[in-house]
């Protein structure tokens, strides 16, 4: 008697554990993934009746399946009282609890998926309006250009430059040449020690946003 | 075959690609079929401003090894590199190069190069490494400086 007293004891937090538990039950039909904790319990109350056995195997397995193995430690316990017991109308209500938590759980994963869907979108919109902005020009335009950020270094220190990744950088030289007051006959544009010549592109050398361009002044 | 120097590695290239200090060059190489060697940088130290180095692009190579960053590079200036603290061979003899003294595995691209521009106008008479750079240092520093204006020339933008 004492044994089951504390069985039974134990059975309340177990119980709250598996509420706790449902937000995670996403695959309901995989009945083959529990071949060890079916056994063990079978092996403990080899009297069961097959019937309770199996429709209890069953929901224990349609609740838990996805899980990891320690979250297989609650159910045990509650087929050995319901055993030993034989208390029907307790599973019963257990039975019917846990269809209702279930379902709860069905209506919270739903909430999420929702909630998870939404994000997905604002994000997924967001990220396409900073894209538009920075090609300054609705994205839905057919003729869009993807545009960079080049610093152009002299002894100065750096300046930003926004171009198109296409762009013959002799469009860049000269609005640099006007920023500073210079003809771009007496400039020199290097990139990794490199002279840039007119007609190449950033996309021609594979430059990247913040990729620095060095101006070198001809004496 | 460490992962670590080159992702450490990766990330001195990425920083360098977006800061780094005027008329400086370091890229890693790239081999004939394209691929590039994140062990093997090229790189170029101009001469400082306001020195007798100035006016010369000096072409360095930095060889990195599995160990690093807890061993630095070795860095190579041409081979017969005039100057006080350059071997024979072009390696360059500096404490922060030096795994058993200033070295450190925090120390980046950037630090090893400006470190090296310093060098050069500041060689470290106490630590020589070559013979005709340390004597006329040490003994004729007109024909020191002679010989320093006469490499910068050597060694003129390429651009």
């Amino acid at each position: 008697m004492e044994k089951n007293l504390t069985e039974a004891e134990d059975l309340e937090p177990l119980f709250d554990y598996s509420r706790v538990q449902p937000l995670k039950f996403t695959n309901l039909d995989d009945i083959e993934s529990s071949p060890d904790s079916s056994k063990k319990r079978r092996k403990k109350s080899p009297s069961v009746v097959e019937k309770k056995v199996k429709v209890d195997v069953k929901e224990l397995e349609v609740v838990n399946c996805e899980e990891e193995e320690e979250d297989w430690l609650p159910p045990p316990p509650k087929v050995l009282v319901e055993n030993q017991l034989g208390e029907d109308s307790t599973i019963k209500e257990l039975r019917l609890k846990r269809q209702e938590l279930v379902s709860f759980a069905k209506a919270a994963e739903d909430v999420l998926r929702d909630a998870e869907e939404s994000v997905k979108r604002k994000l997924g919109d967001s990220l396409e309006a900073s894209f538009g902005s920075v090609a300054d020009q609705p994205s839905k335009l057919p003729c869009e250009r993807a545009k960079i950020v080049i610093s152009m270094q002299d002894k100065e220190g750096p300046k930003q430059f926004r171009v198109f990744m296409d762009d013959k950088f002799e469009r860049l030289f000269k609005m640099y040449a006007d920023k500073v007051k210079l003809d771009t006959k007496n400039l020199v544009f290097c990139f990794d020690g490199d002279k840039i010549g007119p007609a190449s592109t950033p996309a021609s050398l594979g430059m990247e946003d913040d990729d620095i361009i060095e101006v070198h002044v001809k004496s | 075959m460490s992962g670590i120097a080159r992702g450490r590695l990766a990330e001195e290239r990425k920083a360098w690609r977006k800061n780094h200090p005027h008329g400086f060059v370091a890229k890693p190489e790239t081999l004939p079929d394209g691929s590039v060697n994140l062990m093997v940088w090229h790189c170029t130290i101009p001469g400082k401003a306001g020195t007798d180095w100035e006016g010369g692009y000096y072409p360095l190579t930095l060889h990195f090894s599995e160990d690093y960053p807890s061993k630095p590079p070795k860095c190579k200036f041409p081979q017969g590199f005039f100057h006080p603290n350059v071997y024979p061979s072009g390696t360059v003899c500096l404490s922060i190069l030096n795994e058993d003294s200033g070295w450190r595995p925090a120390i980046t691209v950037k630090q090893i190069l400006v470190g090296i521009q310093d060098l050069l106008d500041q060689p470290n008479p106490a630590d020589p490494a070559q013979t005709e750079g340390y004597h006329l240092f040490i003994q004729d520093t007109v024909e020191y400086k002679r010989r320093v204006r006469q490499q910068a020339k050597q060694y003129p933008s390429l651009i």
